[in-house]
Parts: structure tokens; C-alpha cells; sequence
């Protein structure tokens, strides 16, 4: 589903990826895990095609497509996600009005029919109920004055609405506590599908136990340094990430 | 002298010549000591502080006539403009005219009589309040309001009286208000501990150039409260200056809520001031100007009694190369202890080559006091419509939400619906269409 080889990127002059492979398969959940400043939210945004990052180097495939070809919101008609880790506050802008016109600007894009205002509304609440978001955060400002947990769930949420092909999930564990972490976890599982891969990013393996990897890799100094099933994650929960910064840099 | 005043008096003497052979109206000499006005004030210029930011060139070029009446014109089909939802009255004007056979009052709590039905009847109590308020004015177009109005609405609501429709007061501008001035003026008085919602509509129907030269006069009584919502939506190749007066009487309060998006050319000038102590003063607006607009929004609030509240909040959306100009000014007197003014301004601007002159001044003599006041001028936060288009939406849909959510605040504040879906409606497709290009 996702190819990526050699991905250099430069944000202001300045090389954070270089030269990073990752094949992600549908049905996969891989998780990207490295210390703070190795390049993991840039991977992230990268994907999505945020601004302000620029590719130096190497290939980037999606389904076929090459990603850099791609406007961000035909990323998101062709099926990505970014769940971020600092989702925009948008006041004025009703979360119900917000979430239904991206829907049905996906589905246009896909030649789909819109969703009815009713046919959403029910299907909106549905997924609320299931990641226990309170159904009156539906009716405010999208993420106006939410708590950290509050966003994080209704990242979870428009990722359920949309239904996306790659999910990516940048540190969306970060300002949570057990309970937020479990109910997210809990709405992420329960997206788990053949067709579907999702790639979590994060610093700590905590999330790992509420989801669990089909891949984990470690990310140091802009290179994916190790690879390994879910048992890296644990070892890395032991020793931390020292040792294999040391590696890369030797 | 300026040439264009000798003509626009010459003008308004004429006019009032014309009156005068149809007789009937009863205020010639009130008209007539107007005309002076109109040389002594003389046209606003730039080099006044008031009117740095607003050329009038093209409103003298337009050389609108003022010695002009539409009754005779047979009307065009006005539905697709006429409002929705219930009333309590409903009250048309079409090219500054009093339309009766389209209007209509039904509540017994509300007086009403067109102001040339008032000035024809010689009705004394109207005669004495016009201008009362306004005086002859501040420019040389108050003074020619003054002195050629045609027609307008006089409304009283009666002492204790509750109503709970809205007045929708429509000035509808039809083809053959092109190439002239209109003048209606209206002239409001709520008495003691009564409350109404007006509605004031400016609309326009196959225009050309034109200029509406509207001033309302407006007197709360005692404890009294007016919900007064305006609608500029001109069009595009109008000219609209607008006068508001307003008067608070004890523990009166006064809300404003005003949208200024059509118009090639707009000023709204807002005159508030206080009779007694414990009266509140809230006024929001809400304006949108794209390539070749001009916006333009003054603040004149007194406090000149003790124990007065006011807040002005007004926020703005330019565009492409739109102007738009805020002057918001508010004077707390030294005697007006006690008083609490607070006085906002926020402008998202859309592209380079838009320009927002904004000039919010506060001047406190009273040291016991409550004061605050903040302007913002900012542009669409990337981050926002990044956020935005990797949930799907093109960066003109992004654009669309987000200036419509700059905006919610004061829409929001819209309690007639249909006003409030209008305004939703022509912002969003103003908005959407701007061409990226010039973004």
C-alpha cells in the first residue's frame, strides 16, 4: 500500500529524513517509535503533504500513486489520514458542518453520493457513543476549548467518519491519561480491517499495549535504525533509545 | 466654493420649491434653514480626520440627484425580495418611498405613520422631533437629508408595551432609483419600559448606481430596549452613507447588530449617547469587502452621564483589492464616573493587496472608570487550513469554513433567522469564489 524508499526531507535548509524505507501492507499496523527529534512527526506530515517540507530525495508510492503528485486534500479523497498530535482549534466553525462537508467532499471526489444531513447525523452519533465522546462537543466549535483527551478523541472520531485507507497516527497517546488512552485505543482497534493499514508514531510503547504492532520500527537521526515485531518495542521500554542512537552513529 | 455644493443646494431649493406647489408639507422653513447647513458643513474631505480613509470622489462623480420622487413609477414585481417569517409589522420602502399597500402593522402596541403622511398632516409631535437628534448634522449629505427628506418611518411604541415580532423595516432599490440620491429618514421612540425588535433591510432589485442617504433618529425612554438589526446588502454599484442617532434614557438599552457586505461604497456612522445613569449601549457589526468595495464603520459613543455601560465589537473580512475602514471613538466625560466601555476590532484580511484602516480611540477624562479596547488584524492561519484540507476540503472550501467561523460570532447575533441565513449565505459565496490567483 505505502512504499517509501530513500525519503530524504529537509525542513528550512535543514535535513531531518535521510534516506528512509518503509513498506506498509494493507491489514498492517506498524508502529514508529524513536526518540524526540528523529524525524518521526515529519515522516508523518510528509505523508499528508503539509508545507514547508521538502523532499531532497527518493520515492514515495501510495496505492499506485506517487504521493508527491498529490495536493493534501487528494491525499485524504485517496484515502490517507493524519490523526495529529496537535489538532488546530477551529472556533466558529461547527464540528457537525466541519465533519459532514469532508465527507462528502471525499465522497464527491470518489464519484460516491453525499451522505443526507440525517443518514450522517445518525451515523455520527453512533461513532461518538462508541469512543464515548459527549455528544455536545458534536455541536461546538471543532476543537474550541476541548481538553487534550477531548481532541485527541475527535481525531479519532473523523478518522472513523472517514473511513480512511492509511491512517496515521502521530503521538495521539501524548497528554493522555489511562482512561483517554484506553477509549482511543479502543476507537482504533476497533478500525482495524484487511483493507486498512495504520501506522502509529510514537515516543512511548504504553500506547503499544492497547494496540498492538504488526511491525515496530525505530526511528534515529532521520533513518529507520531497526525493525522488529512487537517484541522491540519492549526491549526499547527497557533500555530506552541511547543504544541505538549510538549504533546509527557509528 | 465648491461647485458640486452650490449645485446639491441648489438642488435641495428646488425640491422643496416643488413641495411647496404641491403643498402639504409643513416643514419648508426647517427644509430651507437645512440648505444653509448644507454650505456651512460643507462636503467631508480628506483632509478631515473623519474622512482620512474615505474618498468620496466617486460618489460626487455619480452625481446623484436628490430633486427627485419615485411615487409616480409603477413598481416592479418585488417577491423574491420580500422577507420570511412573521411580523409585527412590516414596513416597505421602495427607491426611499413608503410603500402602504405592501406594508403592515398589526400589533396595537405600535403607532405608526410615514413620515410624508406626518409632514403632510402638519402632525406636531413628529415635526418637533425630527432633527432633534441628528441636529442638521456633521456634512453637507446629513444636511441634505435634512433638508430634501422624502419619506421614511415614524414608529412609537407604546409605555410598557412588549412586542414580540420583529418591525422589519425594507428599502428596496429598483432600476429607477439609478443615477439618484435616495433620502428617507426614520425616526423611533420606544417610551418607558418598552421593548421591540426592528429589523432594517437595504436591499437591492436591477440597480445601477445609486445613493441611499438614509438617517434614523432613535429615543429610548426609561428602562426601555431596543434589538435593532441591520442589513446592508446594497448593490454592487451602490453608494450607501447611513446616519444612526441614538438616545438612552435611564436603565434604557439599545443593541445593534449591523452587517455591511453590498455597496460599491458604505459608511455607517453610529451616534450614541446616554440621558441618565444605569442605560447599556452594545454594538456589533459584522462587514465584507472584496475588489473595488469600500467599507467604512464610525463609532461615536458619549458617555456623558454617569454610570453608563457600552461595547462595540466589529469584525471584518477583506479581499481581493476591498477596502475597509473602522473608526470607532469613545468618549467618557469627566463627569461619567463609573462608566464601562469596552470597544473591539478584529479584520481577517484575505490577500495582499486588501487594506484594513483601523482606529479604535478611547478618550477617558473620568478617572473612576472601566475601560478597555483591542484591534486585531490577522490572515487565514495556515495551520487552520492545512488542518482543514487533510480532511478532504479544497483550499477555497477551507476558506469558506474558516472566514464563516471568523464571522459566527457576530451572525450568531443575528436573532431573525432569515437575516442571519442570508448573511451565512452571501458570505460563503463571496468567499468560496475568490480567485486563488489573487489570494
Amino acid at each position: 500500500m505505502l512504499s517509501i524508499e530513500g525519503l530524504r526531507v529537509e525542513v528550512e535548509g535543514k535535513e531531518i529524513l535521510k534516506g528512509l524505507d518503509l513498506e506498509v501492507n494493507a491489514g498492517e499496523v506498524h508502529a514508529i517509535m524513536g526518540p524526540n527529534g528523529s524525524g518521526k512527526s515529519t515522516l508523518a506530515h510528509v505523508l499528508a503533504g503539509r508545507e514547508g517540507y521538502q523532499i531532497s530525495g527518493g520515492k514515495l508510492r501510495y496505492l499506485g500513486l506517487d504521493l508527491q503528485e498529490l495536493e493534501i486534500e487528494e491525499r485524504a479523497h485517496a484515502g490517507i489520514f493524519l490523526a495529529m498530535q496537535y489538532p488546530v482549534e477551529l472556533p466558529g466553525v461547527n464540528n457537525m458542518i466541519f465533519l459532514r462537508e469532508a465527507l462528502n467532499a471525499i465522497r464527491r471526489a470518489r464519484g460516491e453520493p453525499e451522505i443526507d444531513a440525517l443518514g450522517f447525523m445518525k451515523q455520527v452519533r453512533d461513532k461518538a457513543r462508541e469512543l464515548n465522546l459527549d455528544e455536545k462537543l458534536l455541536k461546538r466549535s471543532v476543537n474550541a476549548g476541548f481538553s487534550g483527551g477531548e481532541k485527541k478523541r475527535n481525531e479519532v472520531l473523523q478518522m472513523a467518519m472517514l473511513a480512511p485507507k492509511l491512517a496515521i497516527l502521530d503521538e495521539t497517546d501524548s497528554g493522555l491519561d489511562i482512561d483517554a488512552l484506553r477509549i482511543v485505543a479502543d476507537g482504533v482497534n476497533l478500525l482495524r480491517s484487511p483493507e486498512r493499514a495504520l501506522i502509529l508514531v510514537t515516543h512511548y510503547q504504553r500506547l503499544l499495549d492497547y494496540i498492538q504492532p504488526d511491525r515496530v520500527h525505530v526511528l534515529a537521526a532521520g533513518r529507520i535504525v531497526r525493525s522488529g515485531g512487537r517484541e522491540l518495542a519492549l526491549e526499547l521500554e527497557e533500555k530506552g533509545y541511547g543504544w541505538l542512537s549510538e549504533e546509527a552513529a557509528a | 466654493m465648491n461647485h458640486s455644493l452650490l449645485d446639491a443646494s441648489a438642488e435641495a431649493e428646488r425640491y422643496i420649491g416643488g413641495l411647496d406647489s404641491r403643498a402639504g408639507d409643513w416643514l419648508a422653513e426647517r427644509r430651507r434653514s437645512a440648505v444653509l447647513g448644507i454650505q456651512q458643513l460643507g462636503l467631508p474631505d480628506r483632509r478631515q480626520e473623519r474622512w482620512r480613509y474615505s474618498g468620496i470622489d466617486g460618489l460626487l462623480d455619480g452625481n446623484f440627484s436628490a430633486d427627485w420622487e419615485s411615487t409616480d413609477n409603477p413598481l416592479p414585481p418585488l417577491e423574491s425580495v420580500m422577507p420570511d417569517g412573521t411580523q409585527a409589522g412590516l414596513l416597505v420602502f421602495v427607491d426611499g418611498s413608503f410603500q402602504a399597500e405592501l406594508s403592515f402593522v398589526n400589533d396595537t402596541g405600535i403607532q405608526f405613520t410615514s413620515l410624508r403622511a406626518a409632514m403632510a398632516k402638519g402632525d406636531r409631535k413628529v415635526l418637533a422631533a425630527l432633527g432633534s437628534l441628528s441636529g442638521t448634522g456633521r456634512h453637507a449629505f446629513s444636511a441634505i437629508n435634512l433638508a430634501t427628506m422624502q419619506d421614511g418611518a415614524v414608529i412609537s411604541v407604546s409605555p410598557g408595551k412588549s412586542i414580540d415580532q420583529p418591525i422589519e423595516l425594507l428599502h428596496i432599490a429598483t432600476a429607477a432609483a439609478g443615477g439618484r440620491m435616495l433620502r428617507p429618514r426614520h425616526l423611533i421612540t420606544l417610551d418607558k419600559g418598552s421593548q421591540a425588535s426592528i429589523v432594517e433591510r437595504h436591499l437591492c432589485l436591477d440597480a445601477d448606481g445609486y445613493f441611499n442617504n438614509v438617517v434614523s433618529e432613535i429615543l429610548l425612554q426609561e428602562d426601555a430596549r431596543l434589538d435593532h438589526q441591520r442589513v446592508q446588502l446594497e448593490g454592487s454599484q451602490a453608494y450607501h452613507l447611513s446616519e444612526v442617532h441614538v438616545q438612552l434614557g435611564a436603565r434604557a438599552n439599545y443593541r445593534a447588530i449591523n452587517a455591511a457586505v453590498g455597496a460599491r461604497w458604505s459608511r455607517t456612522e453610529i451616534n450614541g449617547g446616554f440621558l441618565a445613569a444605569g442605560a447599556n449601549l452594545d454594538l456589533e457589526g459584522l462587514y465584507l469587502a472584496g475588489d473595488g468595495q469600500l467599507v467604512d464603520f464610525h463609532l461615536d459613543v458619549v458617555h456623558g452621564v454617569s454610570g453608563c455601560s457600552s461595547r462595540s465589537n466589529f469584525k471584518g473580512i477583506v479581499y481581493g483589492q476591498g477596502r475597509a475602514v473602522f473608526d470607532g471613538r469613545i468618549l467618557v466625560e469627566r463627569q461619567a464616573q463609573q462608566s464601562d466601555a469596552h470597544l473591539t476590532n478584529a479584520n481577517l484580511m484575505l490577500s495582499r493587496g486588501s487594506e484594513v484602516d483601523t482606529k479604535p480611540q478611547l478618550e477617558i477624562l473620568a478617572d473612576d472608570v472601566k475601560c478597555s479596547h483591542g484591534t486585531t488584524v490577522g490572515q487565514l492561519d495556515p495551520q487552520a487550513v492545512f488542518y482543514l484540507r487533510s480532511r478532504g476540503l479544497s483550499p477555497s472550501q477551507a476558506r469558506r469554513l474558516l472566514c464563516l467561523g471568523f464571522a459566527s460570532e457576530i451572525l450568531e447575533g443575528f436573532g431573525n433567522v432569515s437575516l442571519r441565513g442570508q448573511l451565512a449565505d452571501h458570505i460563503q459565496r463571496r468567499v468560496e469564489s475568490i480567485d486563488l490567483e489573487n489570494v
